[in-house]
C-alpha cells in the first residue's frame, strides 16, 4: 500500500530524486572560504576545563564543595533538566529516570555530543560545516543553501539532519530528524522525534558561545532555551576516533557500579 | 527546597553528573574515602567511554583479588600524558582512589604512582 503511493507521487511528478548541490567556482569559493570564521582547536564544555584522570571536573567538584547548584545551567544543560515538560514529557522523563541505572549506551548522541564529556572540533568549509568529538560521533551541517528536506523525507537519526547559514560570524543551524535523544543515551532528553533544535554558535573572545532553543509541542509546554560554551583545553594535539565499546556500567540494587570484568582472561 | 529536591533526584538517576564529567553519575564512588591499592597490572583497557586499571591486589590473607580503577575517557587521559602503554601488564603500582559504595573491589583513580612512589603521567 505504502509502496503503492509512493509511485503514484513518482508518477505524478512529486518525487524528485535527490541531487546534489552545484559545486561553486573554485576562485568564489576560494573567496567565500576566506570570508568565513575560523574555530581552531578542541574545544570542551567551559565547566569541564581540567578535566583530571578520574574524569572529575575541578570546576564542578569547587561548586559542589560551596553548594552552588548554578553550574547546572551550563554543565549538561542540554538534557533538558531546565526544560518545562508537559504531561506526556513528564511521564517520559519519568520513564528515562526509571530505567538509567546501569542503563549502557552507545554514545552521546545529538545533543548531548554539544554538551558531553569529549572535545569537539569544527571544520568549516564554504558548503559544509563538520562537527565531530572523538567517539567517532559527527555532525554534517549543510550552508551551501539548501533547504531542510521534505516532511516526506522524513529520516530520524541519532544525529538529525542539519542545515545551517552564516549571520556574519554567527553560525545558525536548525536540526531536524533526531529520534528521540534518550532512546540512544539514558542522559539525554526525551524529545519527540518532531523537535527542532536551533542552535546559535558564534565565537566571543576565547570562548565559544551556543544559545540553544529547542521546539517540541508534543514534549514541552514551550520552547526550551539553554546556552553552552566551550573553551579551548590544554593537551589535546589531535582528534583520535575510539569506539565506545567498552561500557561496563551496572547497577547493583542500589548505585551504578562497575560490571565485573568484561576482558576474556 | 522543592527545586534543589528535583535537581537531588535528577541528579540521583544519573541524568545529571554533578562532580564527574563521565558518562554516568559518580554517586557509584565514595568521594569521601579514599584508598590506595598496591598491585600488579593485568590490563590497562584504555577504552571508551572509560579506561580501566585490571590490577591484581594481594591481602593480608594472602588471596589475590582483582580491582577494576576507573579512569576517564581515553582523550582525557591523553591530554593529561597518559598513554596507551604508560601502565604494562605486569608491572607494580599504587593507585589511590575513590571505592565503590557497594563495597565490589572497584573505585575511580585519583593518582598513580610505580612501585618506589614515583609518579605516574599526571593529572594536571
Amino acid at each position: 500500500m505504502r509502496w503503492a503511493a509512493i509511485a503514484a507521487l513518482a508518477l505524478a511528478g512529486t518525487i524528485a530524486p535527490a541531487s546534489a548541490q552545484e559545486p561553486m567556482d573554485q576562485t568564489a569559493r576560494t573567496q567565500v572560504f576566506a570570508e568565513l570564521p575560523y574555530w581552531p582547536g578542541y574545544w570542551v564544555s567551559e565547566y569541564t576545563i581540567g578535566t583530571t584522570i578520574g574524569g572529575a571536573a575541578p570546576a564542578l567538584a569547587e561548586a559542589r564543595e560551596r553548594g552552588d547548584t548554578s553550574f547546572f545551567r551550563n554543565f549538561m544543560s542540554l538534557n533538558g533538566g531546565g526544560a518545562s515538560w508537559n504531561e506526556e514529557g513528564r511521564a517520559r522523563m519519568a520513564e528515562v529516570r526509571a530505567t538509567a541505572q546501569g542503563r549502557k549506551a552507545d554514545g552521546w548522541g545529538f545533543p548531548m555530543m554539544m554538551n558531553a564529556a569529549t572535545p569537539i572540533v569544527f571544520a568549516i568549509t564554504p558548503e559544509l560545516v563538520i562537527i565531530t568529538n572523538s567517539y567517532g560521533e559527527t555532525r554534517h551541517i549543510y550552508t551551501d543553501g539548501r533547504p531542510m528536506p521534505d516532511e516526506l523525507d522524513m529520516w530520524p537519526t541519532v544525529y538529525g539532519t542539519s542545515v545551517g547559514r552564516w549571520e556574519g560570524d554567527t553560525l545558525v543551524i536548525e536540526t531536524r530528524m533526531v529520534t528521540t535523544p534518550s532512546d540512544f543515551f539514558h542522559g539525554a532528553p526525551p524529545y519527540s522525534e518532531d523537535a527542532v533544535y536551533e542552535e546559535r554558535l558564534r565565537l566571543e573572545g576565547d570562548r565559544l558561545v551556543g544559545d540553544y532553543t529547542v521546539t517540541d509541542p508534543a514534549r514541552l509546554s514551550e520552547p526550551f532555551h539553554t546556552q553552552v560554551s566551550w573553551l579551548r583545553d590544554e593537551g589535546f594535539d589531535r582528534m583520535i576516533q575510539i569506539d565506545w565499546d567498552n561500557d561496563r556500567t551496572s547497577f547493583d540494587g542500589e548505585f551504578n557500579t562497575i560490571e565485573a570484568l568484561a576482558v576474556e582472561d | 527546597m522543592k527545586k534543589f529536591a528535583i535537581v537531588a533526584a535528577v541528579a540521583g538517576f544519573g541524568l545529571l553528573a554533578p562532580v564527574s564529567q563521565a558518562h554516568h553519575s559518580n554517586a557509584m564512588f565514595d568521594t569521601s574515602r579514599e584508598v590506595t591499592m598496591r598491585g600488579m597490572v593485568r590490563e590497562f583497557q584504555w577504552t571508551n567511554p572509560h579506561a580501566y586499571i585490571q590490577m591484581v591486589v594481594t591481602g593480608a590473607d594472602g588471596r589475590e583479588v582483582e580491582w577494576s580503577m576507573e579512569m576517564g575517557a581515553p582523550m582525557y587521559l591523553y591530554a593529561r600524558g597518559w598513554r596507551p602503554r604508560t601502565l604494562r601488564p605486569g608491572s607494580i603500582i599504587n593507585v589511590r582512589a575513590h571505592p565503590l559504595r557497594s563495597g565490589e573491589p572497584g573505585g575511580v583513580v585519583v593518582d598513580v604512582t610505580d612501585a618506589d612512589g614515583k609518579a605516574i603521567g599526571t593529572n594536571q
